[in-house]
């Protein structure tokens, strides 16, 4: 009873931010709920190992972002959509009005952006983790990340100021 | 610290983090005070990335998928139910089948007793056999089964040595060597037949038996088992007793 109870309260805490980490990356409603299950699935079978229940947020993260990779690697689907296909589908957006954004807006500027930016980018934003708590997610160093954030931050801001810059 | 310094440094700030803590963000901060251009752009900054913020966190979730997660794991746990409850239930079907089988197995007959032997041995006269050596002298085939390592010093009745013998052949049983003597009677055409079957007597649980033979029936056919000097003798032969009795 304890058990489902800490579970139930488990996902209630972390679904939402999972799911927004998920959309992230997939900008697809189904794959980033197919992903949050399954996170969830392997925590109900795997999570009593962790030791350290301080780090549960980030063996969450882990898992997700892993399970993404694997399933990125298995479908071998990266989409590429053409320059000229995807300025047409973005929004004009001004300088003036970067501060005014809306969440399609933004995920097609993180659409934009190389992998490789989009995980920590939407670390940084969604979970206010820290620096520390995203390397340990993407199982990179510190340092990476940190360089990875300030490309992937200023990248990001210039999509969304100028969205006919070429994908990056 | 200069104002570019500053400026990089300030990128990965994040406001109402404990980002302020760093002293090389506490550092810039303090610089941005002084700095009135810096102090603008820091401000503009911020703004952009509480908009950011804000942005990433409106991402919609999907109505029920917290519903969905609790009903997934309410059937995973079930399945795991299910899958422990049939690991017991395999669990108690085999010790149950274990159970059952320790006294069947104790019921059984073990392999080397004298009524498998029987039915071994008139189970080969019943179903075909192959004769080794084809012949109607007795010394050869006692020669023939010595150099087979099978028992060839055994003894005849006069009724059998004045018989005609086809042939013999050796049979195996337990890991032991057993000579099969093969005769043909003078009785009617279809039941002249009769087979002797020798075997040390150590290989085969003999029980009470003795040199008196015990005569039975044995899958249809009429056989007398006795032993004498180490050996077990079964003889074997279509027909009844009165057919067989005079042979003993």
């Amino acid at each position: 009873m304890a058990e489902n109870s800490d579970f139930e309260s488990l996902v209630a805490n972390y679904y939402a931010p999972l799911y927004q980490f998920a959309f992230s990356m997939t900008r697809d409603e189904a794959d980033a709920c197919d992903l949050t299950q399954q996170t969830f699935c392997i925590w109900a079978n795997k999570g009593h190992q962790l030791r350290d229940r301080s780090k549960v947020k980030t063996w969450l993260f882990t898992t997700l972002h892993r399970e993404f990779l694997s399933i990125r690697r298995k479908q071998s689907r990266a989409s590429h959509i053409e320059l000229g296909q995807a300025s047409a589908e973005l929004p004009v957006v001004m300088p003036s009005s970067v501060n005014q954004l809306d969440v399609r807006e933004v995920m097609a500027a993180l659409e934009r952006l190389d992998e490789t930016f989009q995980a920590p980018v939407a670390l940084f934003y969604l979970q206010d983790c820290s620096y520390q708590e995203i390397a340990e997610i993407l199982d990179v160093p510190l340092g990476t990340v940190k360089s990875r954030l300030v490309r992937g931050l200023n990248r990001l801001h210039e999509m969304l100021t100028n969205p006919i810059l070429p994908k990056s | 610290m200069n104002q570019a310094e500053a400026r990089s440094i300030l990128q990965l700030y994040r406001p109402g983090t404990d980002n302020a803590n760093d002293p090389q963000i506490a550092e810039a901060l303090a610089l941005a005070r002084q700095d009135p251009e810096l102090a603008r752009w820091l401000e503009a900054h911020r703004t952009r990335q509480l908009a950011l913020r804000d942005t990433f966190r409106q991402i919609p979730v999907p109505p029920g998928l917290k519903e969905q997660i609790g009903s997934e794991q309410a059937a995973f746990q079930r399945a795991k139910v299910i899958k422990r409850r049939f690991a017991v239930f395999a669990a108690a079907v085999s010790v149950l089948i274990l159970l059952l089988e320790i006294p069947w197995q104790r019921s059984s007959p073990p392999e080397d007793t004298l009524e498998v032997f029987q039915h071994s041995m008139m189970g080969v006269a019943l179903r075909g056999y192959g004769i080794d050596l084809t012949t109607n002298d007795l010394p050869q085939i006692r020669s023939f089964l010595a150099k087979k390592l099978a028992p060839a010093d055994f003894q005849l009745s006069d009724a059998l040595q004045r018989a005609n013998i086809n042939g013999c052949a050796v049979e195996t049983w337990q890991n032991a060597k057993v000579s099969m003597v093969c005769f043909h009677t003078p009785q009617t055409a279809d039941r002249n037949n009769l087979w002797l079957f020798v075997v040390d007597q150590g290989a085969v649980k003999t029980g009470n038996l003795t040199s008196s033979p015990t005569v039975q029936t044995i899958h249809r056919l009429i056989t007398a088992t006795w032993i004498k000097d180490g050996k077990l003798y079964l003889l074997g032969g279509e027909g009844n007793e009165a057919d067989l009795r005079p042979y003993l």
